[in-house]
């Protein structure tokens, strides 16, 4: 589903993910755990195809399309979601409108009917109940005045009625409580299915309790430093990431 | 300065003034009331101590009317000749319509409700309509607006609006003012356009201001809301791409009146939308909101002044502009308390969205406020689209296009959501769509 080959990619200069290799075949969970400034969040931007940063070298190739090539709301619409670790206020755009506007700009690009105004609601309101939102946060402009745990929700909201087939969650457990993780996670686990993969970025195990990770990779000083089971994600637990600096260096 | 130097200066405003005041003298053969032909001298003398007015004079540092000055243009006395079958359509398919074509009052276009009496200034004047002098020469201090001034050297043309006391006017009534013009001939056009609200009653008028072609647009309207009457006015400044419009607007409002106004300005080349609202007793409510989507090298001039005589008044003005190209925003709105206006509530709020690196916004919040028992606030702000908003958009599957779109009529909406009169809502909606593909 997803191939990353050999990715450099520089911000300002400054070289972030020095050589990437990853790839994510479908119906998989892979997660990568890395430090402060690892490039996690670096490498979510990029496969989601924001401005500002230089690929230097490598190639990524989605659904067997050349994905560095595509504009991000066509990545979005072959079938790639980006959860973000802090989601943008939209004031005066309804949440309703904003769903709504994006999910049928996805049908129309697949040459797909758009939905009528009652399956819309229908859909919206199935999905809203299954992650235990307040309908009142979808006539606020987008993630306005929502609180951490809310602007979280909402990204999985989104992730829930966009159906994608890749699903790439960064540090979707930052700034959640227990409760509002184990929401967040179930709405998670309740969209895996044989034809859907998930890239979840975050900094603790915690979040991996909930959402049973297939792979682990460790990335650290722009490069993934090791790859193993979930067993990989307790280990780093109980003894941090000070071995996983790579060329010997300490943190 | 020197006496010599204000001569010569004042010298230099006359010869200025003199090309503008030229065809003034065609009005000395109408038949007209002593006191009308009193207020054209009285215009035309105020106009001409001033000229025109150039960006050195004090409300007037962003708004340069020097292209003007190469364009000779014309005024006529005779009826205007036109197609009436190139007149747009009405914006809304439930109302009345009230047709100028360059400032003549068109009856036989027009439908009139009942409840509401309409003619021509000038039949106006010679059936002595009751008032009518007091409401046309109460006008403020003339040598404050030049403007206002050369519109009075030359008032003959316009309508006279009254709706009588009590009387809901349900339908919506439509204000078209077009204007005709060519760059070989182009026509100046002063009309003068009163409206009287009578006690208790309601209207809701739409003034549309298009047309095709090169003129100047310079009108004076006065507004009369007597006791608790509601006026809803809402705007459109569509004149053509190569027209000049500056436009004053007088509102007195009585107690407990409600005022609603809103104006969505796309056209013309260089544009004033000059309100003075004079809130003179208790209760009363003022609102006038409005957006401009400016293109070229547009210019575009909000200067309001919401002055606040009596206690207990409202007032709000919610202006958003968005930008593109070389074109230019100007908003200057100002907040008068007078002592007497105490319990006064009063907001005002401009914004600009910048859509390119030429594009510029003046922007000048002012209050006044000499009440001491006073809620009243302003902001003023100018940006560019937000890039991590638009990234967040286009990462749901939204395209580029679609995703600024939403963000400026997400923007735009801060002003149109004031906007009560739902019909009137979808076409400024619709407007802004068309801009906005255009």
């Amino acid at each position: 589903m997803l191939n990353i080959e050999n990715l450099h990619v520089t911000v300002a200069g400054r070289e972030v993910l020095k050589g990437i290799n990853l790839s994510i075949e479908a119906g998989k969970v892979h997660a990568i755990m890395g430090p402060n400034g690892s490039g996690k969040s670096t490498l979510s931007y990029v496969l989601a195809g924001r401005e500002g940063y230089d690929i230097t070298g490598g190639k990524v190739a989605f659904m067997g399309q050349d994905l560095l090539q595509m504009a991000p709301e066509d990545r979005a619409s072959a079938g790639l979601f980006l959860a973000f670790q802090y989601p943008v206020e939209i004031p005066g755009v309804s949440t309703t409108t904003f769903l709504k506007t994006a999910i049928n700009a996805l049908r129309k690009k697949r040459g797909e009917k758009e939905l009528e105004p009652v399956q819309f609601l229908k859909l919206q309101k199935e999905k809203l109940t299954q992650l235990g939102m307040d309908p009142e946060m979808l006539k606020r402009g987008v993630n306005v005045g929502f609180s951490g745990g809310e602007k979280k929700r909402n990204e999985v909201l989104q992730m829930a009625m966009l159906e994608p087939k890749l699903a790439i969650l960064d540090e979707t457990d930052s700034g959640l409580d227990i409760d509002a993780l184990k929401t967040v996670a179930e709405g998670v686990n309740n969209l895996r299915s044989p034809t859907r993969s998930f890239l979840i970025i975050t900094h603790y195990q915690r979040l991996l309790n909930y959402i049973k990770p297939d792979v682990v990779h460790v990335l650290a000083r722009g490069k993934i430093q090791k790859t193993g089971g979930p067993e990989l994600a307790l280990l780093l637990e109980e003894q941090g990431y000070a071995g996983f600096y790579g060329d010997g260096e300490a943190a | 300065m020197s006496p010599t130097a204000n001569f010569m200066q004042k010298e230099q405003t006359v010869a200025a003034a003199l090309p503008w005041l030229a065809d003034a003298a065609l009005l000395e053969k109408q038949k007209s009331p002593p006191w009308l032909r009193a207020l054209r001298e009285t215009g035309a003398e105020q106009f001409a101590q001033t000229g025109l007015p150039t960006t050195a004079r004090e409300g007037w540092q962003h708004t340069n009317l020097r292209p003007l000055t190469s364009i000779k243009f014309h005024y006529s006395t005779e009826a205007v000749k036109f197609d009436a079958r190139k007149l747009p359509q009405k914006l809304l398919e439930q109302s009345d319509c009230i047709v100028l074509v360059n400032g003549q009052y068109q009856p036989h276009l027009s439908t009139i409700p009942d409840g509401i009496t309409v003619m021509s200034l000038m039949e106006a004047a010679e059936k002595k309509v009751e008032g009518l002098e007091e409401y046309i020469v109460s006008l403020g201090d003339l040598q404050e607006a030049p403007l206002k001034a050369l519109n009075t050297a030359y008032v003959r043309d316009g309508i006279v609006l009254k709706v009588q006391a009590g009387k809901e006017i349900r339908r919506p009534l439509e204000i078209l003012l077009y204007n005709t013009g060519n760059s070989s001939h182009a026509p100046a056009i002063y009309p003068r356009i009163l409206y009287c609200l009578g006690d208790n009653s309601t209207l809701t008028l739409l003034e549309r201001h298009t047309g095709e072609g090169v003129y100047l647009a310079n009108s004076y309207t006065g507004v009369v809301q007597e006791s608790s009457s509601c006026l809803k006015m809402y705007k459109f400044e569509e004149e053509s791409c190569a027209a000049y419009h500056f436009s004053f607007f007088s509102l007195q409002q009585h107690k407990d009146s409600i005022f609603e106004g809103f104006s969505c300005a796309t056209g013309g080349q260089v544009v004033r939308e000059e309100y003075q609202n004079q809130l003179i007793d208790s209760g009363i409510s003022s609102s006038l909101n409005g957006v401009y989507l400016l293109q070229g090298r547009q210019s575009h001039d909000f200067a309001v002044l919401m002055d606040h005589f009596g206690p207990d008044g409202k007032s709000a003005q919610h202006f958003r502009g968005v930008i593109d190209d070389q074109a230019r925003a100007i908003f200057q709105g100002k907040i008068h308390v007078r002592r007497s206006a105490q319990k006064t509530d009063g907001h005002q709020s401009g914004r600009a969205l910048l859509l390119s690196d030429q594009a510029e916004a003046d922007f000048k919040p002012e209050l006044e406020i000499y009440a001491d028992d006073v809620k009243c606030g302003h902001d003023a702000a100018s940006g560019h689209l937000d890039e991590a908003a638009l990234f967040y958009l286009q990462s749901r599957g939204i395209s580029k296009a679609e995703a600024r779109a939403l963000l400026i009529q997400s923007f735009l909406n801060a002003a149109l959501e004031h906007v009560t009169f739902a019909p009137v809502k979808k076409v400024y909606e619709e407007r802004i769509r068309l801009w906005l593909a255009r």
